[in-house]
């Protein structure tokens, strides 16, 4: 059964379309990873499906029900929560206050300040940050920063998650970390929508594999079906005219 | 709340009850008339200046306009009490008029991004003046007069007056502590970001602002009443709105205890200075916003805690109490 159902999904911004007629299904439980050359419209889809923009065609379902162009506050409270590839921490607030705004308001809605405050501790401690939790979130690295962003969205207590780059800037054991993270958040009951430039750690990670194009979906499957697709590696490569002469 | 871990977090828990029992029982010490009307009008305009800090400081929308819900305030209280209601329901009235209005700014500013809201409540200020100089039931330009059929009790204004900066402490402390204040500090830094968290920053805004105008009504309310003749080039003045503005900036802006600082500040200045030295208040003033603006963003209080750093010894005892790292 799918958790989330896009269909003809189209977002133009002036007269381009940064999404042209984009369809698909994701099923529960699943890690599905969203690929593609700069500007194919991978955020612009998150941001279309979370509320930020809202869309000039297509429809958007979760559970069956239309969710399309409602506001961001208000989908976090049905459970569908997102991280932003550039990340915003409230950086005059401590680390752990940045999380617990996230339970307070997510779709667990906290009311009692000492709960949410073992409740947001628990978030930390899934990305290794629970021991800088009363420093001020200006004073964390870039990586950590990018931790607390994920740490933020998982205590929102989503269903369906979708993560915009979060490993960009992460060291190789910070991003095996965070694919181990991906794992146990998959095993705890929520989806995953997932997208990264970083090919390996998504090829490793991911149940199912959506390729964009200029706003187009190209291909769509298992990631070991995907690394062949001829259509994908010409849109990554640009065809491959020395091979085919060869071939002649 | 948690119990405090030390020193300095035992002072911020006593020391504001200290001075509500110490301003409850100085009448008792037989102070002149006119020190009993200066904290009166610390008071009530310390509780315009907590009203203006929950939107303007801790949410981080600029207002110009609340002297619209001080005006309103003072124009309702006057009204019911012209119909023969007590003040105090009196008082009621004014918040709820002054939350009503809230509305009125909030409804359609809210939702737009950008400077709209601090230019709505530009507008708005001038167009309720001009309509109160026109309106004929109130009075116009020439004023209201109010009157009471008792003889003028200074005490009671004064008390009056506390409760009311006591409530707008206590308001602001519940806010700053709760799960809407974090955020409201949320919105403020970025409102998209709290907005991904589940926090509805429109509706959010929407309700700061009208307990904001609420607490600023009351305290129109209560100064009409010892005013007992108000006008809307008085009340209703765009400059009313700036001093509202004032007193949280100097004093700290997006704190509680900035706007009570502020609060005594500005009334110092303008009942003293003002009076001895024509127009040097407004130098006063400029130097003042100049210094913070430059210097000290957190204000008057921001500039005491960094003062208080310097001294070695509180440096330690923070270290110690503090947490570790």
């Amino acid at each position: 059964m799918a958790i989330l159902e896009v269909e003809k999904l189209t977002k133009y911004f002036g007269g381009v379309a940064a999404l042209k007629d984009v369809s698909f299904d994701i099923p529960q439980k699943q890690i599905c990873g969203f690929i593609g050359p700069n500007g194919a419209g991978k955020t612009t889809l998150f941001s279309v499906i979370t509320g930020a923009h809202r869309p000039s065609g297509g429809r958007v379902q979760l559970h069956g029900k239309d969710i399309t162009g409602m506001d961001s506050a208000a989908l976090v409270k049905k459970g569908v929560a997102r991280t932003h590839q550039v990340v915003r921490p409230f950086k005059a607030m401590t680390v752990i206050e940045n999380v617990q705004v996230a339970v307070h308001y997510g779709r667990r809605a906290v009311t009692r300040t000492s709960a949410a405050r073992e409740h947001a501790m628990e978030a930390l401690k899934l990305v290794s940050l629970d021991h800088k939790a009363p420093l001020m979130a200006s004073a964390l690295s870039l990586g950590e920063q990018k931790r607390l962003e994920v740490a933020r969205a998982l205590a929102t207590a989503p269903e369906l998650l979708l993560l915009d780059e979060i490993c960009g800037g992460l060291t190789g054991a910070e991003t095996r970390a965070m694919m181990e993270l991906l794992h146990r958040v998959r095993e705890g009951g929520t989806t995953i929508m997932y997208v990264e430039h970083d090919m390996k750690a998504i090829m490793a990670v991911c149940d199912r594999i959506t390729v964009l194009n200029f706003g187009q979906k190209l291909a769509e499957g298992k990631p070991e079906d995907i690394q062949n697709d001829a259509s994908v590696i010409e849109a990554y490569l640009g065809k491959t005219d020395f091979g085919s002469k060869k071939r002649a | 709340m948690t119990r405090p871990q030390n020193l300095s977090g035992w002072l911020k828990l006593v020391l504001p009850w200290l001075l509500f029992a110490a301003l409850l029982l100085l009448p008792a010490t037989g102070p002149s008339d006119n020190i009993i009307r200066l904290l009166f009008l610390t008071a009530v305009w310390t509780t315009t200046g907590l009203g203006w800090n929950l939107i303007g400081g801790m949410t981080g929308q600029v207002s110009f306009g609340f002297a619209v819900f001080f005006g309103l305030g003072a124009y309702t209280t006057a009204l019911f009490m012209q119909y023969g209601h007590t003040p105090y329901f009196g008082f009621v009235g004014a918040a709820a008029a002054a939350m009503v209005a809230s509305f009125f700014i909030g409804l359609p500013t809210f939702r737009l991004r950008g400077p709209y809201f601090v230019i709505a409540t530009i507008g708005v200020t001038e167009a309720v003046r001009v309509i109160m100089n026109n309106l004929e039931i109130t009075g116009g330009a020439s004023g209201y007069r109010i009157t009471e059929n008792k003889p003028f009790n200074p005490l009671e204004h004064y008390y009056t007056a506390i409760a009311a900066v006591a409530l707008a402490v206590l308001v602001s402390t519940i806010i700053a502590n709760s799960k809407f204040g974090l955020a409201l500090r949320a919105i403020k830094q970025d409102q998209d970001a709290a907005a991904d968290l589940g926090v509805n920053p429109y509706t959010s805004k929407l309700w700061i602002h009208a307990i904001a105008a609420g607490l600023t009504g009351i305290a129109g309310g209560i100064y009409a009443r010892r005013a007992a003749f108000f006008y809307p080039g008085d009340v209703f003045a765009f400059s009313t709105g700036i001093s509202i503005l004032l007193m949280p900036v100097i004093g700290g802006i997006g704190t509680v205890w900035g706007p009570v600082l502020g609060g005594v500040i500005f009334v110092i200045v303008e009942e003293q200075i003002s009076v001895k030295f024509p127009n040097f208040h407004l130098l006063i003033y400029g130097s003042l916003l100049i210094i913070i603006i430059l210097l000290e963003p957190d204000g008057l209080l921001g500039l005491l805690r960094r003062l208080f750093r310097l001294f070695p010894h509180q440096q330690a005892k923070t270290r110690l109490a503090g947490d570790p790292g």
